[in-house]
């Protein structure tokens, strides 16, 4: 414990000291580049910016569009994994569709979709659903046909009509690994919708990044960056633990 | 191959131990060991689980330093692993380097005492032809079964042109059918570059049917409880060397000793 | 039929499902069951992808793309596996330099966009920097995860054998390491053209990227599809790229 916790105070060491260092040179030499900001001035700007209605009302629109998003492509995605999962033939027609659309980046889809939606909630709600339909599907997918044959096997001597057998062995079996493709899924949903936000979306913490960017407000800039980064971990971390906390026999996420 | 020390004669140690102890913490594996390698001689060691029978072989080959004593080779005081001594380790799958081919992994070796590309092909085809492995020098491990993997091995080891030859259960994770085929090859190679044999095994009889000596190892610190000779008439082979009276006699006294320490 | 593999049966019966979904569209299209407005038909699709390519400008802002992203890929390639085996060979970077990296991770690559253009403006210059940032971390970190976790094993057959630490590197932590480093290199190439598109839409510097996103304030939908499917084709042909490379660097793990 004590071990780890050392380990733990030595990994802090160099960006503390490279904090540090950036706000020494800033404090002695003055900063004059648009492009830099100094810590203090960073902290300073994340301060005004938590007692800001405006900078909550971001969060919201970007936590809100990701979370909508996710859970569409969500629910499609692992409905449709299901599907392919349980009838294999169904899988091996829709092979070449699905590889043909899986590499079409997400974000390429935006100026469709604003063609259709125009800007606000429903294009990036789209656009992060289509990001997290496809990994969700492959990996609830390769869930199902991991299910222990034994299992199928024991569906088959009690007899259980299909539904039966899906509500009661392959749901079950599967929903361990359907919570790990919900947490990469929530973050890539994240970072889809700030994406969007960065490139076209005028809403949400992206659009905020962008616009202090473009106006040379680098302590704004910084302070999104750091909040942005700090909603990611959060998420992740609250992840982590509610998957430990449902299925501790789970293998544990690297 | 046998390179005579003239200045120290064929009657020194080729390796010696003495009064050397390890300590994992506050835990004392080995303790007040003393033991000598004669040149050219095959040496067994068994012992029950937690004789350290391992980290003997470890110590000898200076991956594992002492915590007290001295271990010297050729004389010398070793502070570490030395191109003289190779270890054939147990977990063969571990220890080969996957993405090369047989003749790669014996030529990682050969690369390591830095021998002209010009001169490598020779060296490996003859090492590979002589663990049998001439027609799979373009095989990758995973295509090989456990014991041409272990062969394999092996051929790497006297790439390095040893004097001592350390074997860790080698054959521990092979089929019986497997294992005697290797333990009648392993002899012959032995024989054949005149290198000193050091061979850790839980098997009695493996250990009685290659060695010269049998040293076997008591447990809680490990310590050398007795050494065994076996006086058995060599070449050996699998049935009359197994049928012959002092081979049961000797049987008899391993396992006696070795039963002490069983719960 | 006899004597065609199943899976090529399989294969073929798919390529004909992804046919049928096209004249479907085709067919919804033209019915006007949805607004051709936003989902032209393939046969306009195709017309705007043709009329691009003989005019050239297509093939230039193809070009574009691909070149930003295969460069800003390589260089990222260079970097992240370079300082990746520098970090994951060195007890004491990995006590204090890992971490850094671990802690960066969840930062969306996207997010630096606008970082980018504070450093280098509305640039061609921004899109690369953009790209190489980007791609750098998936690839930095499966290099120290690959070549910190070589089984010790081959580290103490090195030792015995008085391996050189280069020859180490060389010869056994990257060979090790190399299923690792493919696997960040496969994610640093989605990521490098997702980044070539986010960078292309916000600097319109040239490119697919800003050719669909003009494309759409002029509301033609055909060219945007047109762009999109490129882009498609593109991801789908350097993934393939690299898992023939994959398979051929590879082929030890195959029985």
């Amino acid at each position: 414990m004590t071990a780890g916790v050392v380990g733990r105070a030595r990994g802090l060491i160099l960006p503390l000291a490279l904090v540090v260092l950036w706000q020494a040179l800033a404090s002695i030499r003055g900063i004059e580049s648009d492009t830099l900001a100094a810590p203090v001035q960073i902290v300073g700007a994340l301060g005004d910016a938590l007692v800001n209605a405006e900078f909550w009302i971001a969060t919201r629109d970007t936590v809100l569009s990701a979370a909508l998003g996710l859970a569409l492509g969500g629910v499609l995605g692992a409905m449709t994994g299901l599907v392919f999962g349980l009838v294999p033939p169904v899988s091996r027609l829709m092979r070449v569709p699905v590889e043909v659309l899986r590499p079409v980046p997400a974000i390429a889809l935006v100026p469709i979709a604003i063609l259709i939606f125009g800007f606000g909630y429903a294009l990036e709600v789209a656009i992060v659903a289509f990001a997290v339909f496809f990994p969700v599907l492959i990996l609830i997918e390769a869930a199902v046909r991991g299910v222990e044959p034994r299992l199928t096997e024991v569906a088959r001597l009690l007899r259980l009509s299909p539904g039966a057998r899906i509500a009661k062995i392959v749901v079950p079996a599967v929903l361990p690994r359907a919570f790990v493709a919900l947490r990469l899924a929530a973050g890539l949903a994240l970072v889809v919708a700030i994406t969007v936000e960065i490139a076209a979306n005028p809403m949400g913490l992206g659009a905020r990044m962008i616009l202090a960017a473009q106006s040379l407000r680098a302590p704004d800039m910084f302070a999104t960056l750091i909040w942005v980064a700090v909603l990611g971990w959060a998420i992740n971390a609250g992840l982590v633990r509610a998957q430990a906390a449902l299925f501790p026999d789970a293998q544990r996420p690297r | 191959m046998t390179t005579v020390q003239a200045a120290r004669g064929p009657e020194t140690p080729i390796m010696a131990i003495a009064g050397a102890s390890v300590s994992f913490g506050a835990a004392r594996v080995l303790d007040g060991i003393d033991l000598e390698l004669r040149r050219g001689e095959f040496v067994c060691v068994v012992g029950p689980s937690g004789s350290g029978k391992t980290t003997l072989l470890r110590l000898l080959s200076g991956l594992q330093p002492a915590t007290t004593g001295t271990v010297f080779h050729q004389g010398t005081v070793q502070n570490g692993p030395a191109r003289g001594v190779a270890i054939v380790f147990q977990d063969y799958a571990h220890a080969l380097l996957p993405w090369r081919t047989a003749a790669g992994n014996v030529s990682l070796a050969l690369e390591a005492a830095g021998l002209p590309r010009a001169q490598r092909a020779d060296r490996i085809a003859a090492l590979l032809a002589t663990v049998g492995l001439a027609a799979h020098a373009d095989h990758f491990p995973a295509q090989m079964s456990g014991g041409m993997q272990q062969r394999l091995q092996i051929a790497r080891c006297l790439a390095q042109d040893p004097d001592v030859l350390l074997m860790d259960e080698p054959f521990g994770a092979l089929d019986a059918m497997t294992r005697q085929k290797l333990q009648d090859e392993i002899l012959r190679i032995v024989a054949a570059s005149g290198v000193t044999a050091f061979f850790v095994t839980h098997d009695l009889e493996e250990a009685i049917y290659l060695g010269d000596r049998v040293v076997a190892l008591e447990p809680n610190p490990g310590r050398v409880g007795a050494i065994f000779d076996v006086p058995l008439p060599r070449p050996r082979t699998q049935l009359s060397t197994r049928e012959h009276p002092e081979f049961l006699r000797l049987r008899r006294d391993l396992f006696d000793f070795i039963q002490q320490f069983e719960p | 039929m006899i004597g065609v593999p199943r899976s090529v049966l399989w294969f073929l019966g798919s390529c004909l499902v992804l046919v049928a979904g096209l004249g479907l569209w085709q067919v919804l299209a033209d019915s006007g069951a949805i607004p051709r407005a936003f989902f032209p038909g393939p046969d306009r699709v195709w017309t705007a992808l043709h009329r691009g390519f003989s005019s050239g400008a297509m093939i230039g802002e193809t070009l574009t793309t691909v070149r930003r992203m295969a460069l800003g890929w390589a260089l990222a390639s260079v970097i992240g596996v370079g300082l990746g085996a520098l970090v994951g060979l060195s007890p004491w970077m990995r006590t204090y330099v890992a971490p850094t990296f671990e802690g960066l991770r969840p930062i969306p690559a996207s997010a630096l966009a606008p970082l980018a253009v504070l450093a280098f403006g509305l640039s061609d210059g921004m899109i690369l920097a953009l790209i190489a940032f980007g791609a750098v971390w998936p690839m930095l970190l499966t290099t120290v995860h690959g070549v910190a976790s070589v089984h010790p094993r081959k580290a103490e057959v090195a030792r015995l054998l008085g391996l050189s630490r280069l020859a180490y590197a060389w010869k056994i932590a990257l060979p090790a390491a190399t299923p690792d480093i493919l696997g960040g290199l496969r994610l640093g190439l989605t990521v490098a053209l997702i980044l070539a598109v986010v960078g292309e839409m916000i600097t319109v510097q040239g490119g697919l990227g800003a050719r669909i996103m003009i494309a759409a304030r002029r509301f033609n939908a055909a060219d945007i599809f047109a762009g999109v499917a490129l882009l498609g084709a593109i991801g789908l042909l350097t993934n393939a790229a690299l898992s023939q490379i994959e398979a051929r660097l590879l082929r030890w793990t195959h029985r």
